[in-house]
């Protein structure tokens, strides 16, 4: 469960996703359509790979998810089959929507993470261990967020948390 | 070691003693609001909820200002369903032509000093300049706050921004914001609160502001907060808010990083088309012409942006060539302007003068379309190419007053060159 294992999937720094991954720009199409052409512009063929491999881990420069705030972007990445997100930072906006829908998201030097590499990401721990030769440490994820992540998002939390109560 | 007020207003909020940077709390919200932009993303959010009770709903306010006119179907049916949402919770409504979001909370006395107020918009940060806690969230976050009354923050460090000096006539809080991105580049504060302080806060209008507070979220701020004064206390209390809480740092509260600007030096200030850190002082720019001038948005809408720009334009005519447009941010600020002449002021120089709404920033409703290689002078906050539709279009930014003086000479021109560009309003 706090393990996630999956390919790296590299974009670089400053990806947004409201033009690169939401219907923004593309009004009336539908997540579905919007996950095969999700970061065509700036990797082409993005969805595709991560469709052949079954998903995977993205993995990117600064500012992931910047100037974007729709959380539809995540409802896309979940379609495309996207584990978790590692990038040394996020749109402040982007961050919260991928915990409030159940995307495992880390902050952590990926400048060392080669795409196509295998990796093992403890989400406890904060650990992410790159092909068996390397490891680096990410901000560790508050309890409470983990458990709102563990739970598929904010509205499954509240639905059985109805209190806020992050003990139970 | 003490607390900043962000970290002060969290606390109280989350019914604990101390809350420190980075901390995750889970807070009390006094007001929520929810845009046209993001209604129907909540409302396809609520369905997930196994029990729709949405106690909070009252305490929420649904404005439709995004798409003010809706420009398709989709639209349209969004603020139908907002309308109905309304009838059946007993949520705020603000319909078309009524105002922006950020406009009309504060006016409708929906906010006070001391408060957590969340809004699905990223602009929320405009009610720090209240001495309220504002920040922009989702459709579930808002579906969160308005089942439970509460919401998940990390408590954001904090940057202290001083302000020493005064303002010269002519430079306005734009200059500020302008200037921050300049030095700190966009999204340079991700994640963090802005304590702005200092002489030239105080001696701002609550327009001004508002606009500093505003455009920190082209900084990536989670929030940016000003101290309450006499000035705030007066202008909540004339907009019927409920008793304001004045908030203080801690003389020996923790800051991340403090900076000092004197603003006694500054001059107007214009961000290049397309980037809004690309940011030079006015009278660097010659010869740049211009083909629309936009005054307008959740940052220089106000009254007083409005007044600025009249008395650059009173008794004048556009440039040859110019198109002007300038859209208050809300129907009280419409009513204003209608009394005190201005309409009439602006209507003589050959500009339009439209209903409140967001038309004129963000490309969404095609409100306004500029030609290939049209170039847009605006009061907005961002310029990202294709903000307004056309790719081929450049969109510069300055403040009310320089983008009244370009309209005038038909190029970028810094307004304190021009009669009426030093105007300021009498205390």
């Amino acid at each position: 469960m706090n393990n996630i294992i999956g390919q790296a999937f590299k974009l670089g720094d400053d990806v947004n996703t409201d033009i690169n991954c939401s219907s923004k720009y593309a009004p009336g199409k539908d997540s579905q359509f919007i996950s095969t052409i999700a970061f065509e512009q700036l990797n082409p063929g993005f969805s595709q790979r991560l469709k052949q491999a079954q998903g995977g881990i993205i993995v990117a420069g600064e500012h992931f998810g910047i100037n974007s705030s729709r959380e539809q972007a995540i409802a896309v990445l979940h379609l495309m089959q996207v584990r978790c997100i590692l990038a040394p930072s996020f749109g402040r906006q982007f961050f919260r929507n991928a915990i409030n829908n159940g995307l495992a998201i880390l902050e952590c030097d990926t400048s060392q993470i080669s795409d196509g590499a295998n990796l093992n990401i403890d989400l406890l721990t904060g650990l992410v261990q790159v092909e068996s030769k390397q490891t680096i440490q990410a901000s560790l994820l508050p309890k409470e967020v983990l458990k709102i992540i563990s739970m598929g998002g904010l509205i499954p939390f509240l639905n059985q948390h109805p209190d806020w109560n992050f003990q139970a | 070691m003490g607390s900043t007020i962000s970290e002060k207003i969290l606390a109280a909020h989350a019914g604990v003693s101390e809350v420190k940077a980075g901390q995750v709390v889970v807070c009390n919200v006094d007001f929520a609001m929810v845009t046209d932009t993001r209604a129907g993303n909540a409302f396809q959010v609520m369905k997930k909820l196994d029990k729709p009770a949405l106690g909070f709903a009252k305490n929420t306010a649904m404005v439709l200002d995004h798409y003010s006119p809706p420009p398709h179907e989709e639209a349209a049916q969004t603020h139908q369903s907002m309308r109905n949402f309304s009838k059946q919770t007993g949520t705020h409504l603000y319909d078309i032509g009524d105002g922006i979001c950020h406009q009309v909370l504060p006016e409708g006395g929906h906010l006070t000093s001391g408060n957590l107020i969340v809004g699905t918009d990223t602009h929320s940060t405009t009610y720090g300049a209240f001495n309220a806690f504002g920040t922009g969230i989702e459709g579930s976050d808002v579906v969160g706050v308005m089942t439970s009354g509460k919401i998940w923050l990390r408590a954001p460090q904090t940057v202290k921004v001083h302000l020493d000096g005064q303002l010269q006539p002519g430079v306005w809080a734009k200059d500020i914001t302008l200037t921050m991105l300049g030095k700190f580049k966009a999204e340079g504060l991700n994640y963090k609160a802005i304590e702005y302080v200092g002489t030239a806060v105080s001696a701002m209008d609550i327009d001004d502001r508002m606009t500093l507070c505003n455009h920190a979220a082209e900084l990536g701020a989670k929030a940016a907060i000003l101290e309450a004064d006499e000035k705030t206390i007066n202008w909540l209390n004339a907009h019927g808010a409920k008793t304001p809480q004045p908030v203080f740092a801690d003389a020996d509260a923790r800051y991340e990083q403090e900076i000092r600007i004197n603003v006694s030096d500054l001059i107007p200030q214009v961000a290049r088309k397309h980037a809004v850190d690309d940011i030079v002082g006015v009278n660097e720019i010659t010869q740049q012409k211009i083909q629309f001038a936009l005054i307008g948005t959740c940052t220089n809408g106000r009254l007083d942006d409005i007044r600025q720009a009249a008395a650059i334009l009173k008794g004048k005519k556009l440039a040859p060539g110019v198109r002007m447009i300038i859209t208050p941010a809300s129907r009280q600020i419409y009513l204003a302007a209608l009394r005190e002449g201005l309409i009439e002021i602006f209507s003589m120089a050959g500009a339009s003068f439209e209903s409140a709404g967001c038309g004129t920033c963000v490309g969404i409703t095609n409100h306004l379309v500029p030609g290939d290689h049209e170039v847009v002078i605006s009061t907005a906050n961002r310029n990202f190419k294709g903000r307004l539709v056309n790719p081929n279009a450049d969109i510069w930014l300055g403040s009310a007053a320089t983008v009244a003086a370009s309209a005038l000479t038909g190029y970028i021109t810094d307004p304190r060159t021009i009669d009426g560009g030093t105007w300021r309003a009498v205390a």
